[in-house]
């Protein structure tokens, strides 16, 4: 590293001040603490986050908490439930998605306009806003209170994003591959399986995943479209929460951490490009 | 929530097809486009576009989940909620307006700080996005914790330093201060994360330029960096916005709208309309009227994008 770079470096990203760290450091207080927080109580005994000399910090560690939750019949329905649908979501949304991105890649035709604009207003619609018509809907087709219902109306919201990324990506692929497979004499729906999604297999994986996250996440139509049998852990967790009140802290912040586990292995695996490409390439700079 | 930060591509869908292309696509190879769009085209219409329609029709109708017939009332539902709708509007611009404005301070000052040199920038930084990472509801379950009146680590704290205790979800101030400090833990990294990413693509010719004629670290942050972190912020703001204008788990679950109403937004109302009282038809009329003010801000956000695009 030459020496002007370095001065360039040393402009661009200069030292932070004392001021600058100290407000560094309030701000990440703020965003971590109440993560120790979520993790220190689930780890606490029930009896002892309600004792006078309350700690700070799970001194008498427990496992309890988590045991219950895998004792709990209705929380591993839940559980389960949450699985088949976030898996359900994020297989369907890839596919059709997958299908789209790609018609609005490589293809022109009317009315390709209008389809995009209704999608980019599509990902502004409220859930609660559609919720009415959706349930009376899925009720008069017998639809309502199953998986099937849970899993198509994720998929439609979650529609906007997949396409949107996909598309991204495969706009990056060079039309010669496809004139080529023409040439070779390939059909379009084989062109489409043996040359394009085999292409995009990462980006694929990736709009499976934040399909997954959606799914899983959702509380709105999880409480009302999926009834008891079917509802995710959220809705389970929430009408639990209503119904026992404060009851039970540390048992509550266990099921919580056990919530967002999946989630916190997708991050994982995806950090890379949630933090660098993603947000670069997504916003105009 | 996690599509946010996704949303992004859908402002660059403008990409012009590249040469070629048209001269080799015949009009069967328009037909298969159109064929693979449909599966997509039709769940949007059946799931999303029907039901926004069809809410209208309910919203003409005194229809409840209790009886399966329906009586047509004109506009009966919409003068019967308007108070109602009038002043729930006032509480969700008040949650919404709080809770964009505090995660984009928060989000941006991160920014500015995470970019200048300090050892573990990245930790720090992949680990300021668990709060984005975690369900809607768990946020919500674990500020309700800390909040706890009698139980709850803030004032626990806050006796530990000899400092009064706050009353937070008891009383209607401190409900909405409650969900919004909530609602900014869980937004902020997003803000965070595309303010950083704008702020690295900054060339750093300006920067140095801007040294050797001697601007100060200020007078860089002012006329160069904020200026250009400034378009893409106000783009995610806006979405931002309209996401919290439409937020039901976090309110829901933390405060359920109370205490008395002060906190029940046009989400949450909607739903005990429908689902505590199951008035259905009052409920749509609800949703016809916010579906109005939801086009107008959308407006505002395609035409911020439509120029950020031209830029």
């Amino acid at each position: 590293m030459s020496h002007g770079r370095d001065i360039g470096e040393a402009i661009v990203r200069p030292r932070l001040s004392i001021p600058g760290r100290l407000g560094l450091l309030l701000l990440a207080l703020f965003g971590l603490l109440p993560v120790y927080w979520l993790t220190a109580t689930a780890f606490m005994k029930k009896e002892a986050v309600f004792a006078l000399d309350r700690p700070l910090f799970p001194v008498d560690p427990t496992l309890d908490n988590f045991i219950g939750f895998f004792q709990n019949d209705l929380l591993l329905q839940n559980l389960k439930n949450s699985f088949i649908v976030s898996t359900g979501t994020a297989v369907l949304a890839v596919l059709v998605g997958a299908f789209m991105a790609y018609s609005l890649s490589k293809f022109r035709y009317s009315g390709r306009n209008a389809i995009m604009f209704m999608f980019l207003i599509g990902q502004l619609i409220p859930g609660a806003l559609l919720l009415i018509s959706l349930f009376l809907m899925l009720s008069s087709v017998n639809l309502l209170y199953t998986y099937t219902a849970l899993i198509i109306s994720f998929t439609t919201f979650t529609l906007p994003l997949t396409v949107f990324l996909l598309k991204g990506i495969i706009d990056g692929l060079p039309d010669d591959i496809l004139e080529a497979a023409k040439v070779d004499g390939l059909s379009r729906i084989a062109t489409m399986f043996k040359i394009v999604f085999p292409l995009i297999v990462p980006g694929l994986i990736t709009a499976a995943m934040f399909a997954f996250m959606r799914g899983w996440s959702d509380l709105l139509f999880a409480l009302t479209l999926a009834g008891p049998d079917k509802q995710t852990l959220p809705a389970g967790l929430t009408q639990a929460f209503i119904r026992d009140g404060t009851a039970d802290w540390p048992a509550l912040m266990a099921a919580s951490l056990i919530t967002s586990l999946p989630l916190a292995i997708i991050f994982i695996l995806l950090q890379r490009y949630f933090v660098s490409g993603l947000a670069s390439g997504a916003v105009k700079g | 929530m996690q599509q946010a930060i996704l949303d992004r591509p859908a402002t660059r869908e403008t990409t012009e097809p590249r040469s070629g292309r048209r001269t080799t696509l015949g009009a069967k190879d328009r037909t298969f486009g159109f064929m693979i769009a449909l599966p997509a085209v039709l769940l949007f219409l059946v799931i999303a576009i029907y039901p926004l329609v069809s809410s209208i029709g309910t919203s003409l109708y005194d229809q409840s989940l209790l009886r399966p017939e329906r009586t047509f009332v004109g506009f009966d539902n919409y003068t019967a909620i308007f108070g109602e709708f009038v002043a729930r509007l006032g509480t969700t611009l008040t949650f919404a307006t709080l809770a964009t404005i505090f995660p984009v301070l928060l989000g941006v000052a991160l920014a500015v700080l995470l970019n200048a040199r300090i050892r573990g920038r990245n930790i720090l930084r992949g680990t300021l996005m668990l709060p984005w990472l975690l369900p809607g509801v768990v946020v919500s379950f674990l500020w309700a914790w800390i909040f706890n009146d009698s139980y709850g680590v803030l004032n626990h704290l806050l006796t530990m330093v000899g400092l009064p205790e706050v009353s937070m979800l008891g009383n209607p101030t401190g409900a909405m201060a409650a969900v919004v400090i909530a609602k900014t833990w869980h937004s902020f990294p997003w803000i965070m994360v595309v303010a950083l990413s704008v702020l690295q693509t900054l060339p750093s010719e300006q920067l140095e330029a801007a040294t050797i004629d001697g601007a100060t670290r200020s007078q860089r942050f002012r006329y160069i960096s904020l200026p250009h972190i400034v378009g893409p912020v106000a783009l995610v703001a806006t979405l931002e916005f309209i996401y919290n204008f439409g937020n039901f788990d976090t309110i829901f679950v933390m405060t359920g709208g109370g205490p008395g109403d002060s906190t029940t937004t046009l989400a949450v109302s909607l739903y005990q309309l429908a689902f505590g009282s199951y008035e259905l038809g009052k409920a749509s009329a609800m949703g016809v009227l916010w579906l109005i003010l939801l086009a107008i801000i959308s407006s505002a956000y395609l035409l911020l994008n439509r120029r950020l695009e031209k830029r």
